[in-house]
């Protein structure tokens, strides 16, 4: 599975961060293995916690690991030839005050082997593209989260590397912003280029990644293609109507066969069911008894809930070779532990 | 080198925008003149002892300023993780420690030749004929500074503000007082053993920053001043020498240090 054009690769990846006088010692990440192929949109996910931004530290060589490998185009971390190809957004950049957004890019420029003139055409170009002209010559200091979040990203752009890691990068960004961010990692995916994106949230990466590995307490959960990871299956639905006051109490009861029990929200009234088999025969009740069927919303699973089941189940990697081959085929007993995790309160696991 | 330059030219303008130090630089002017002044008021070897006040508020400034921004401008960006979009470039991690040197010592010339200037002027409006001297004595402090520096940037590779801070300081005043050091250790000597090669041993390790400061002070039994006879020329060039030996010990420390350490 480890093709060898693999872009980025992580193997068996551990981390344990040793903490002060104490030497206290913290596992950040305890097994994680993915790997990114070239031209992909990859999508890293998980809960806060889960290693995301450790497994990129390792990535660039900001922490050693403590065992395993983290490569970038085939190169160890420290090696400067695979830098010199690679960008990279840290997670809540905070860059020089004093310098202003140009300043700052011409400087990192250079620091990427452009020439003085060429760093400032690239620096122009970028600020353009993540929309900073306006700010170009402000003090960073005077930024807001935001505009910091986009002098990030042009950063990581500025020697026009082959791969970008993104740590975060939608965060902070308002609506226009993230929208924009989007298009941008589009178009990079458009230019050939690899993309790496982090994220807990995951609607962010849902509409941009070809493939994705979910991190669950610093180990990879299931890695694959996203339509792969999601039950396809409809997991509940829900039906919303309204019913005329005097016929109430006879629909009550003929739901009530069903097995169903309806809440009354205003003028309306909702009631949900697990799957979407008795979806026929609650119109018919309801239609039968002059009721007005106003939604029919089938919910299927989203990536928050695999995360969430993922999260909650044992750990256990070979998810991971099983997910990306059969995770359509065996969806029984998943079902039933999404059941499970729906009930249970969507903290992190400590 | 060119990487160096680049985060050294940073690293300048980064001093150069900060406030904190313009006030500083100010400060040591108004102290120089002020000296000086004095000096104008008293007899002939009061004046003397006032010109050696002069260059000792030159020589004190620097030595604050370098502590001031070699413990800061390193440890902020650790702080601050600006280090964090550093290291991912196409940089080795001794091109940053070493950049981050250069672009501290860049700014402390510029410090020193502002304060000699002032010194310099002083002095030829009283119309003393100190020039020669003057200008090594500009250069020991330059030196001494060079020094002060890569403690500082060493012990910030790994420490925070406040202790790199106290612990340079520190390393300050038991440099310069290192030929005391070595007399109490020998008078010590037959009486506590134990104390007295403590003492020794303390003198041995830390650099000797007398070196560098001479005015007013016994070299080679004999009393030597930049209003009087001074050294030569041949002196600075040792001093020169013991100086780089040991920034360069210094900076191979930090490099050191800074390589293996975790950017969490
Ligand atoms: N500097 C540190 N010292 C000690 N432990 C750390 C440090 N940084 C992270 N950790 C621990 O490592 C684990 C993983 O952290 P990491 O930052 O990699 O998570 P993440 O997936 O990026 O989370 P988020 O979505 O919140 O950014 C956490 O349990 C965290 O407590
Ligand atoms: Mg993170």
């Amino acid at each position: 599975m480890n093709a060898p054009s693999a872009v980025i690769r992580v193997e068996k990846l551990q981390k344990t961060y040793v903490l002060g006088f104490f030497r206290k010692k913290v596992r950040a990440v305890e097994d994680v293995s993915l790997h990114v192929e070239r031209g992909e949109i990859f999508g890293l996910l998980g809960p806060n916690g889960a290693g995301k931004t450790t497994t990129i530290k390792c990535l660039f060589g900001l922490v050693r690991p403590t065992s395993g490998k983290a490569e970038l185009l085939g190169m160890p971390a420290s090696d400067i030839r695979g830098k010199r190809r690679v960008g990279y957004l840290p997670e809540a950049p905070y860059f020089y005050d004093y310098l202003t957004a140009r300043e700052f890019l011409v400087f990192i420029g250079e620091l990427c082997d452009l020439s003085r003139k060429k760093a400032h055409a690239r620096a122009a170009e970028l600020l353009e593209r993540v929309d900073l002209k306006d700010a170009a010559d402000m003090a960073m200091r005077r930024y807001s989260k935001g505009m910091l979040q986009r002098v990030g990203v042009a950063q990581a752009l500025i020697h026009d590397p082959e791969v970008v890691v993104l740590d975060e990068p939608l965060s902070g960004l308002d609506p226009l912003g993230r929208k924009q961010l989007r298009e941008l990692i589009s178009e990079l995916r458009a230019e050939g280029k690899t993309v790496m994106i982090s994220s807990h949230i995951l609607s962010d990466v849902e509409l941009l990644a070809d493939r994705v590995a979910i991190l669950v307490r610093g180990r990879t959960a299931a890695t694959g293609r996203l339509d792969a990871l999601l039950d396809t299956r409809v997991m509940s639905t829900e039906v919303v109507f309204s019913a005329a006051e005097d016929k109430l109490e006879v629909l009550r009861g003929a739901l009530d066969g069903l097995g169903l029990a309806s809440e009354q929200h205003g003028e309306t009234f909702a009631l949900s069911f697990d799957g979407d088999d008795k979806t026929d025969a609650v119109v018919d009740v309801l239609r039968a008894h002059d009721a007005h069927v106003i939604s029919v919303t089938p919910r299927k699973e989203s990536l928050e809930d695999v995360v969430v089941r993922r999260a909650q189940a044992p750990s256990d990697t070979d998810d991971a070779a099983k997910d990306e081959a059969k995770a359509k085929d065996e969806p029984k007993d998943e079902a039933k532990a999404k059941d499970e995790a729906k009930d249970e309160p969507k903290d992190e696991p400590s | 080198m060119r990487k160096i330059l680049v985060i050294a030219l940073n690293t300048f303008r980064e001093a150069a925008r900060n406030k904190v130090l313009y006030s500083l630089l100010f400060f040591a002017v108004v102290v120089i003149v002020g000296s000086l002044a004095f000096g104008s008021l008293s007899v002939r070897d009061e004046r003397r002892l006032m010109l050696d006040l002069g260059l000792g508020g030159m020589s004190i400034f620097s030595v604050v300023i370098a502590i001031f921004i070699g413990v800061n401008l390193l440890y902020k960006e650790l702080e601050r993780k600006t280090v964090y979009t550093l290291i991912p470039k196409p940089i080795h991690r001794f091109q940053f420690v070493l950049g981050k040197f250069a672009g501290l010592v860049l700014t402390l010339v510029l410090q020193i030749l502002v304060m000699a200037l002032t010194l310099f002027v002083v002095v030829k409006l009283k119309e003393e004929h100190v020039g020669k001297a003057l200008m090594m004595m500009t250069v020991l402090v330059f030196l001494e500074v060079l020094v002060v520096t890569a403690i500082a940037v060493l012990f910030s590779s790994f420490s925070t503000p406040f202790l790199s801070g106290f612990f340079t300081a520190g390393l300050f005043l038991l440099g310069r007082s290192v030929p005391d050091l070595r007399a109490v250790a020998g008078k010590l000597g037959g009486e506590q053993p134990v104390l007295a090669t403590l003492l020794d041993s303390i003198s041995r390790v830390v650099p000797n920053l007398r070196y560098f400061y001479v005015s007013g002070t016994e070299v080679s039994g004999q009393h030597v001043s930049v209003s009087g006879v001074f050294v030569d020329w041949t002196y600075v060039g040792s001093a020169a020498l013991y100086a780089l030996l040991y920034v360069s010990l210094l900076l191979i420390l930090a490099v050191g240090l800074f390589s293996r350490r975790d950017f969490v």
